[in-house]
């Protein structure tokens, strides 16, 4: 799974990520400084999710930081990044591991090899 | 996707006869003239160019010297070349010199745009696509190990540029008059083309060095550092932070939020700039308030903006406040640059 997103989460300023089932469950976290709170499954993770329904992705800007959330098969992935994040190619990367993965079968099945794996 | 042709011949009264001519077909392409090679070879630099039609007598600069300029310069611009004075010869020369065709006068109009409309059917042979994202589409065709030329159109600012491949690598690319890298460049940073794919390429040289990939990430990353650079410099919106949770517009007497936020964006990004229509509407509160939460979770401040892709006719751009406003936006707009506009703080 590390390897899967290996490009993202080399990219500049991207401080981290997280992948959510669409019932809220955490996939996967993978962070470069701990947070102070694990981001674990829980109901405040499914109303995130839930409102995040119909939608394909979206930037959000903090005054901090700055969060992209992309709609994946399985579920959202999670991008937290800085503000100098270069964004145009966390999107072309997030673009490239969707339709390559697809291709090559990797997501199918992923969620539960990951259930194994953590 | 717009065909032009260009028509060069030092014989104005030919040369307006041929355009007259072919403007009959003005449903299949366009004409451009030249009265020369050189005037030719500038008309090249600035437009894109689908088929070259030329005489071969001329001065300042013959066909078969525009034919090799053509061959070397741009590989995948096909050239029928014509005469009064033609040979076997000659018309051996001409084909062995890289042109498509070669036509005798005196000719029919008929007979002429017969053969551009063959040529210019092969330009879209391999299929064409509308408004997609480039470089998702070209990993694949690297991927695909693919050999052939793609004519892209960016949606936005309609532009034209090629991009040669050949067995899936990155040989060439060329917008205008730019070549290489930096054309390739500026071709991955279209957010939206229509494009048009020919099952050959008649580029020979490589002029790109980098595979594909590296040239894709080097374009978003020259892409964000323009945005970063604000290289079409975006001054901030008139907006303040309130001591609660979002924005407020700094009170106009002469003008509502919708009409504030309307006439800054566009008086910086231009008219179209892709702003469609701007409301309050509390149903994205739900989304507005998880988004906020996160915010808290992660320690990332106060929520000021969230851009909203719903694979719908319009993007959404959410401005918390006491009333949410609602930016409509086309999804070709120059995403970056409006939130820029929208995020970056003015000091009242």
């Amino acid at each position: 799974m590390k390897k899967l997103f290996k490009h993202i989460l080399s990219t500049e300023d991207v401080k981290g990520i997280m992948l959510f089932s669409f019932e809220g469950e955490l996939i996967f976290k993978k962070f470069s400084s701990p947070l102070s709170e694990e981001p674990k499954g829980s109901a405040r993770w499914l109303n995130v999710i839930n409102s995040l329904k119909g939608v394909k992705e979206v930037d959000v800007i903090f005054e901090k930081t700055r969060l992209y959330a992309r709609r994946t098969e399985h579920g959202y992935l999670l991008i937290l990044m800085g503000i100098f994040a270069p964004i145009a190619m966390i999107r072309l990367n997030c673009d490239v591991l969707l339709s390559s993965s697809k291709q090559m079968g990797i997501i199918k099945g992923l969620r539960g090899l990951l259930k194994k794996a953590n | 996707m717009t065909r032009n042709i260009l028509v060069v011949d030092d014989d104005q009264e030919m040369l307006l006869s041929l355009k007259e001519g072919l403007e009959g077909y003005g449903e299949n392409f366009s004409v451009l003239m030249a009265g020369d090679g050189l005037v030719a070879v500038e008309k090249l630099k600035i437009s894109p160019i689908s088929l070259v039609v030329s005489d071969i007598r001329m001065g300042r600069m013959d066909g078969f010297t525009l034919l090799t300029y053509i061959m070397q310069y741009y590989p995948g611009i096909p050239v029928i070349l014509m005469t009064g004075y033609g040979t076997d010869d000659t018309e051996r020369q001409a084909l062995a010199r890289g042109a498509l065709g070669y036509i005798e006068k005196p000719f029919t109009i008929e007979n002429l745009s017969r053969q551009i409309m063959t040529v210019t059917r092969r330009e879209s042979d391999g299929g064409t696509l509308q408004g997609i994202s480039s470089g998702n589409f070209l990993q694949l065709i690297g991927m695909e190990e693919k050999t052939c030329t793609i004519r892209l159109v960016d949606k936005l600012y309609d532009k034209h540029g090629v991009l040669f491949f050949k067995e899936g690598e990155l040989l060439n690319a060329r917008v205008g008059n730019l070549q290489g890298e930096a054309a390739a460049y500026e071709i991955f940073a279209w957010d939206e083309v229509n494009l048009s794919i020919q099952n050959a390429c008649h580029q020979k040289e490589r002029k790109i060095k980098s595979d594909l990939q590296a040239v894709l990430l080097e374009a978003m990353r020259l892409k964000d550092e323009a945005a970063d650079n604000g290289e079409e410099p975006v001054s901030p919106l008139e907006l303040k932070e309130e001591s609660g949770n979002g924005y407020e517009v700094r009170e106009s007497k002469e003008m509502s939020i919708t009409n504030h936020i309307k006439s800054k964006v566009e008086g910086k990004l231009g008219k179209k700039c892709g702003l469609m229509d701007i409301c309050e509407d509390d149903s994205w509160d739900s989304l507005l308030t998880q988004m906020a939460k996160i915010g808290e979770f992660l320690g990332a401040g106060k929520l000021k903006l969230v851009y909203v892709d719903k694979e719908e006719s319009n993007d959404f751009i959410l401005l918390p406040g006491q009333e949410t406003t609602v930016i409509s936006v086309n999804p070709k707009c120059p995403r970056e640059r409006i939130i820029q506009a929208l995020t970056d703080k003015q000091t009242p």
